[in-house]
């Protein structure tokens, strides 16, 4: 398929009859460029099952605030409307990322944590709004496993049999991999370049313009949290670390043992953050 | 969640994910909490593994643990930098209490 035809078609995912409810409820909601903070908070209240969600991640590692977060609106202004709007997405997505890949949010989730870390140690300005970008990082892989079910089997078969990277195998048999559909499709939902970038550019971090610092950090986290182990992306591998990645962060050997350490902790109380009391 | 054998299954645990036949029907719906005549449905039917809810089984050794770590590592441990980052994690495996 031709690269323009398979880009309108990921853009009108919102269309698909698999896509669920809730997702597309939101998607009209978020969508719209100018969507105000209470609006939403009006959307997530009406949803008991989202609220829970919502005050779940607010409260695990992925944020780390020191206390428990109890109410919606307090959540909603801690958060701010960006990265609010990229949770929610996230949490509504969590059926279809189970479905598309067993481990998939585990390792979200992780790579939200990872970068949580990083970004707090490099001295980001808005560490909340890295975490949301690296737990929607592989948002493409979701796309394309709802737009192309048969196809996206046929990936992970192809990755598992050939020990291809996943990326690798997306290319191979869609022509395009999961960081292009995620950027095209954070695109059309109208999301800010600091979640853009980081979507679109994971896997060549070098090319972010806007943000090449939250995209060296997605970058880095997801490699991370495939090098710990934690969950499943597609493949049992660990991608190299862009040199130009290396550079950017500087992290020193202590910095690195650090973080680790720091991962490994906050791993631990993720054990069971999987939404499994519902 | 983890995948367990249909054999260890016991009454009260709950479906991470549906159980579906070869004709792709689903057979018990995910989140049912499976009583005595769900699992011996699945006896009859022949399925051999579900998913259920709960985190993975057993710890496991820290000579598993490095040697999945280097599996992990086995197509860029050679890479730029990737030695560095695999020396620390297996650093940390060792420095495990296990």
């Amino acid at each position: 398929m031709d690269i323009r035809d398979l880009r309108s078609q990921i853009e009108k995912i919102d269309t698909l009859p698999t896509i669920p409810g809730v997702l597309r409820k939101l998607l009209a909601v978020i969508e719209r460029p100018k969507v105000s903070i209470s609006e939403i908070g009006g959307f997530i209240s009406n949803d008991p099952v989202l609220t829970s969600r919502v005050l779940k991640v607010v409260n695990s590692p992925i944020y780390g605030f020191p206390g428990r977060i109890s109410s919606l609106n307090q959540a909603l202004i801690l958060l701010g409307l960006n990265v609010v709007r990229g949770m929610l997405l996230g949490v509504s997505v969590f059926e279809a990322m189970q479905k598309t890949m067993i481990g998939l949010w585990e390792h979200s989730l992780g790579c939200a944590i990872a970068s949580r870390i990083i970004a707090k140690r490099k001295g980001v300005k808005e560490p909340e709004e890295v975490s949301v970008a690296a737990l929607l990082h592989d948002i493409g892989k979701v796309v394309l496993g709802l737009k192309f079910p048969e196809e996206y089997r046929q990936i992970m078969t192809d990755a598992e049999n050939e020990g291809n990277f996943i990326f690798e195998s997306e290319k191979k048999i869609l022509n395009i991999n999961h960081a292009d559909a995620g950027g095209w499709i954070a695109k059309k939902w109208n999301f800010p370049m600091n979640l853009v970038e980081p979507i679109e550019y994971h896997h060549k971090p070098h090319l972010s313009r806007m943000v090449p610092m939250q995209t060296a950090i997605v970058h880095f986290a997801d490699i991370l949290t495939r090098a710990k182990g934690f969950g499943f992306a597609g493949d049992y591998f660990v991608p190299a670390v862009h040199p130009s990645v290396w550079q950017l962060l500087d992290l020193s050997e202590d910095d690195l043992k650090e973080i680790v350490s720091e991962f490994e902790d906050a791993l631990g109380q993720a054990g069971d953050f999987m939404f499994s009391d519902e | 969640m983890k995948k367990v054998s249909v054999e260890t299954l016991k009454p009260g645990v709950k479906l991470a994910k549906p159980v579906i036949n070869d004709s792709g029907m689903i057979i018990i719906g995910e989140g049912t909490v499976l009583s005595d005549v769900h699992i011996e449905r699945l006896h009859n039917m022949s399925i051999n593994t579900v998913f259920i809810e709960g985190t993975a089984g057993p710890a496991k050794s820290k000579d598993e643990l490095l040697a999945e770590l280097d599996a992990r590592f086995k197509k860029t441990g050679e890479e730029p930098y990737m030695p560095i980052l695999k020396r620390i994690l297996r650093e940390q495996i060792e420095g495990m209490s296990v």
